[in-house]
């Protein structure tokens, strides 16, 4: 047996909005998981690559990168393809067709969302990882 | 001699035709402005005959004002021996008539060259004015309506972004609440959380706003897209029917459904059917006391479905129906304080069903409580797997290879093969090469035995199957197919047999009996191309109708379309929904001209007034009730014929 701690799921939160990323985090730390934070583009895909999340919570407009540009950069690569991402976003309407299209997200959550909604999806997508 | 002789009394027969035929006012003065020659167009102006004119001067003829500046503009002619040309001016006749004239004045010299007249000629120019006018007035508008055009995308545009920036805070603080509300951030009393649930319920409202907002600008936007999928009917109403229960008890309400036992599979985007039941509920909900009760009621109609939402509320009056799903309307009458919105619900519901290819409307009356109808085109959709394929299925899956499937499905294909210029043989091979080609760009690699594709020209099927790859490669191979499958029908110019194309976003289920013991996985997609079902053919046929109304009334009326299953006629009076009507149709050519039938009516859909008309007209189905089977047989002949 490892210590508890490690078994604890490492989830990374992409969001620019830091009081967003405030209240997400609090939530997901009130279900136990572990939250790193990024707050911009290029920051979350440093991070997303060196600290090997279980799951990636990922807003599409952020500084620096974007949200689908680092989709797509995390999906094409073998290394970090495995890693299920949930796309969040405020546009819904103009998101789904570049969904089928490109990015190869696992999912994808409109703002605003039913925090319970983000909830059971990031359990069923870790019970399938 | 004799010939010049000849000659100038030619040319002087020439001049005086000119000048009595011309319609412009010719005219000789003096040197004193006295008239000394007219033509007959300018005597004819005056009211007088050509002679009577000779000697008089302006004076004499016109208005003072008129006569002074005629004189002015002469004696420049005169004085300065310089020619007036085509000065352009309003002038009113002398038999009271106001138009425009242009005018030349020419001054007239005698062998010395001294002036010693002038010669002028007015030209009536009313008409070539009026046209003018019109012409710059037309720019004028069509310029603003430009101007209004741009300011009515800048304004959509504007509502569109404002919306969207408006839903971060929103989702912020909605994510924080819950912070609280859960406790997460420590804990909370009861009263705390009352109030909290509060602050919940007002974030939902505030939500609610700023998605019809969005909506509307969607709309204006034409920006508003469709998911369809094949849809359970039932189970669209059973996920919701606890919430809406328990929302209506609160009220002290009492809310059924009375939903058929017969599965119905329709082509629709389950979201926003979804919202246009909520809106209508929740309308239902809040216009009704406590005690009272709501019924939603789904029918199958001929070629539709018939949702109803019934209440015993507070009732709408019958002038305000009319405006009732027009944007911005707020109906007066509604009693109750806090019942307040911007008026944009049933706007949208009813853009929703439109989009649909349904009808919506809305039958009450003040203090009687109020009945909202609309209808949904229905889809047959056929089986998806036949026995052969489904061993081919399992044996690969024994092998532990997991499979990917996707079907394409043509929904009513009986009706849909009528329609398309194909012929089946070809659509058909079309079809697999687009499948083929599609999966070849995408799996570059070469798979022995893949991809496997089958085609049931029969039942309007075809279905490819290949080695289960990563999500995204297949989330791209049934993008492609959509796309090209859309254009290949777009080509083939089927837009009127061609509704909807969509996919089925979750898998299908199959009945696959013997592969449970393997861990390959089995996933299906299904790409459908749709045609609204009809079991009856309909025809145009313009014929008059009588209905006869309750209290001995009659109202002769004209038909639209006619079926074996029932009449669509254009009516001056919304007829109740659901209400039996006896009807006699006549055909004039027939043997026997007259079908009597009982009707009852199915759905009634208003008829948009243009501009400039008063009179509301309304669309009506009916649908016939055990219609006499003679009846029946001329029906079909007088349709056949």
């Amino acid at each position: 047996m490892t210590e508890k701690k490690n078994n604890k799921k490492k989830i990374l939160l992409i969001e620019d909005e830091k009081d967003m990323a405030y209240a997400v985090t609090l939530q997901l730390e009130a279900k136990g998981y572990e939250v790193i934070s990024a707050f911009d583009g290029k920051d979350g895909l440093d991070k997303a690559r060196m600290k090997k999340p279980d799951l990636i919570i990922l807003d599409l407009m952020l500084p620096k990168i974007d949200g689908y540009k680092i989709c797509r950069m995390l999906k094409f690569d073998s290394k970090y393809q495995h890693i299920p991402i949930i796309l969040f976003t405020a546009r819904a309407q103009e998101l789904d067709k570049k969904i089928g299209k490109d990015v190869g997200a696992d999912f994808y959550i409109t703002k605003p969302f039913e925090p319970s909604a983000l909830l059971d999806k990031i359990r069923e997508l870790l019970a399938l990882s | 001699m004799q010939a010049e002789h000849k000659d100038i009394a030619y040319r002087y027969k020439l001049l005086v035709y000119l000048m009595d035929n011309i319609p412009d006012a010719i005219y000789f003065k003096d040197k004193k402005g006295k008239l000394v020659l007219v033509n007959q167009t300018h005597a004819k102006g005056l009211g007088m005959k050509p002679e009577e004119a000779i000697g008089k001067t302006d004076f004499d003829l016109f208005t003072k004002n008129a006569a002074e500046r005629m004189v002015k503009d002469d004696k420049h002619v005169i004085e300065t021996g310089k020619p007036m040309i085509d000065k352009i001016e309003r002038a009113t006749r002398p038999d009271g008539v106001d138009n425009y004239v242009s005018t030349t004045k020419i001054p007239m010299h005698d062998d010395k060259g001294n002036v010693i007249g002038l010669a002028g000629i007015t030209r009536d120019i009313t008409k070539r004015m009026q046209f003018e006018r019109l012409e710059k007035e037309k720019a004028r508008i069509e310029k603003r309506l430009e101007v209004l055009e741009v300011t009515n995308k800048v304004k959509s545009d504007f509502i569109s972004t404002v919306s969207h920036e408006l839903r971060t805070p929103l989702a912020i603080i909605k994510q924080l609440i819950v912070l609280i509300s859960e406790e997460a951030a420590g804990p909370i009393n009861n009263k705390q959380k009352e109030v909290i649930k509060k602050v919940e319920d007002n974030i939902e409202r505030l939500k609610k706003l700023i998605d019809d907002l969005l909506d509307m600008s969607r709309i204006e936007r034409n920006k508003l897209e469709l998911n369809y999928s094949l849809v359970n009917f039932y189970d669209l109403f059973k996920d919701s029917e606890g919430f809406y229960k328990k929302l209506a008890e609160e009220k002290g309400i009492n809310l059924r459904y009375l939903l058929p036992s017969k599965d119905i599979n329709l082509f629709i985007d389950a979201d926003r059917i979804n919202q246009v039941i909520a809106n209508l509920i929740n309308n239902a909900i809040k216009f009704t006391e406590e005690g009272g009760k709501i019924s939603v009621e789904v029918k199958i109609l001929e070629a539709k479905i018939r949702v109803g939402i019934i209440d015993t509320g507070i009732g709408i009056a019958k002038s305000d129906l009319p405006q009732l799903f027009n944007r911005f309307v707020q109906v007066s009458n509604t009693g109750g304080t806090g019942k307040k919105g911007i008026g944009l619900g049933l706007s949208i519901v009813k853009e929703l069903v439109k989009r649909h290819g349904g009808e919506i409307w809305a039958e009450s009356e003040l203090g009687a409580g109020s009945k909202f109808y609309f209808t949904l085109p229905r889809f047959y959709r056929p089986d998806v797997l036949n026995e052969g394929i489904k061993n081919k299925i399992d044996s690969y899956l024994s092998k532990g290879i997991s499979l990917q499937f996707i079907n394409l499905i043509i929904v009513n294909y009986k009706e849909f093969k009528k329609r398309i210029k194909v012929n089946p043989g070809k659509l058909f091979e079309d079809l697999k090469a687009i499948m083929d080609t599609t999966f070849k760009g995408v799996y570059k690699d070469n798979l022995k035995d893949f991809p496997m594709i089958f085609t049931n020209k029969k039942d309007g099927k075809c279905s490819i199957i290949f080695p289960k790859s990563t999500d995204r490669k297949n989330a791209s191979i049934i993008y492609l197919f959509k796309d090209k499958i859309k254009k290949y029908f777009m080509d083939h110019k089927v837009e009127s047999a061609f509704i909807n194309i969509g996919i089925l976003p979750c898998p299908a289920k199959v009945n696959l009996p013997v592969t449970r013991r393997f861990h390959a996985k089995f996933s299906v997609k299904e790409v459908y191309v749709g045609l609204e079902m009809r079991r009856f053919e309909r025809v145009l046929y313009k014929t008059k109708v009588k209905a006869f109304l309750p209290k001995n009334k009659v109202e002769t009326m004209q038909t639209i379309d006619i079926s074996e299953g029932g009449i669509c006629f254009i009516a001056k009076k919304p007829l109740k929904t659901d209400s039996n009507i006896n009807i006699m149709l006549e055909f004039d050519k027939a043997k026997e001209p007259v079908v009597h039938a009982m009707a009852r009516v199915a759905w009634i859909k208003k008829i948009e007034l243009l501009s400039g008309e008063s009179i509301n007209k309304y669309k009506v189905g009916v649908e016939f009730i055990n219609l006499k089977s003679k009846y029946r047989k001329i029906i079909s002949r007088e349709l056949k014929s």
